[in-house]
């Protein structure tokens, strides 16, 4: 009886150990994941903000970015919309945060691939995206580009994919 | 005893509800009058296991395209629930509202909106099939339909 406990404690005491290592240690994958949760968290908001708010949270979300970003947006409910650069983004998240009085995205799915170098990363997401009066949930499927840029991984690119050709 | 029971219907939910049947909600109009906005259906994930999809089947397809058999254990947070009307290396196109398959007329006794859409044939490769919602209502543009592979299909749905 005493083994098996003593057994117990082993795995108990290794298992507490790997998940522990991978709290310090997250590989490049969980850091991208949280790194683009905290991107959709940044982009949303509940309610109405006032201006100077609106304008510091457009400027974080700007940050996710890299400087010579590219942005190519091609959905049929939109049209065809290209940003390039941290300004155009700041702008353009400016401008949707006074456009609607809250907006929620999401990215329940994630596929991640890291490059051989551990410098970039291709993510292909789903993006959940709901605006203050709308009925229909939008959903659609988002390549993003990333690579680690003085120690933080930043998207480089994004690109609609289309789901079904 | 009732301990190591709990834990033996624990493990049978976890199993059933989470990798062989997948809980779906539909959001929109595009599988009308069949599958109307928020009803409620089950995926079966172990529907093709033993049989490739059929044509006529309602299926959840997967956004985001999984390159492992293991990461496509785990169900989608968002799905397209959608009807396969192609099956690998035949030829699918719209002509006035019709449906065809190698040149003939399709049968569709769902479809109910009366539509107009025209398009080019299009060709599936050996492990694609030609998907669209019942409701084609609208213009071709903005109804998602179009080649799906086997990998993106999560399972049929129990309506």
């Amino acid at each position: 009886m005493k083994i098996v406990l003593r057994l117990i404690l082993l795995v108990a005491l290794a298992a507490a150990g790997i998940w522990l290592w991978t709290i310090l240690f997250p590989s490049p994958e969980k850091i991208v994941r949280k790194r683009l949760a905290q991107a959709a968290s940044e982009v949303s908001f509940k309610s109405a903000e006032n201006p100077l708010v609106i304008a510091a949270r457009a400027e974080r979300f700007a940050g996710f970015f890299s400087t010579n970003v590219e942005i190519n947006i091609n959905v049929p409910e939109l049209g065809q919309h290209n940003l390039a650069g941290r300004d155009e983004i700041t702008q353009a998240a400016a401008g949707a945060r006074a456009a609607v009085s809250s907006l929620t995205v999401e990215f329940p799915d994630m596929n991640i691939t890291i490059g051989p170098d551990k410098l970039s990363a291709v993510a292909d997401v789903s993006v959940k995206v709901q605006a203050a009066g709308e009925k229909d949930v939008y959903v659609q499927e988002i390549k993003f580009t990333l690579q680690k840029i003085g120690g933080d991984w930043l998207i480089t690119r994004v690109e609609t994919v289309r789901t079904l050709s | 005893m009732t301990l190591l029971r709990t834990a033996f219907w624990v493990v049978v939910c976890v199993v059933v509800f989470k990798l062989l049947l997948v809980h779906v909600r539909v959001d929109g109009i595009s599988m009308l009058p069949t599958c109307p906005d928020q009803s409620v259906y089950w995926v079966n994930r172990l529907a093709y296991v033993r049989h490739a999809p059929q044509r006529g089947d309602v299926v959840a397809i997967r956004f985001i395209k999984m390159d492992s058999a293991i990461a496509r254990l785990e169900p989608p947070g968002v799905m397209l629930l959608k009807r396969i009307i192609g099956l690998p290396g035949e030829t699918v196109a719209f002509v006035n509202g019709r449906v065809l398959i190698n040149g003939e007329i399709l049968d569709e006794p769902y479809e109910k909106s009366g539509y107009d859409w025209n398009s080019a044939p299009v060709t599936l490769g050996p492990d694609e099939y030609y998907v669209v919602g019942d409701n084609r209502s609208m213009p071709p543009e903005y109804h998602t339909h179009g080649k799906c592979e086997r990998s993106r299909i999560v399972g049929k749905a129990m309506l």
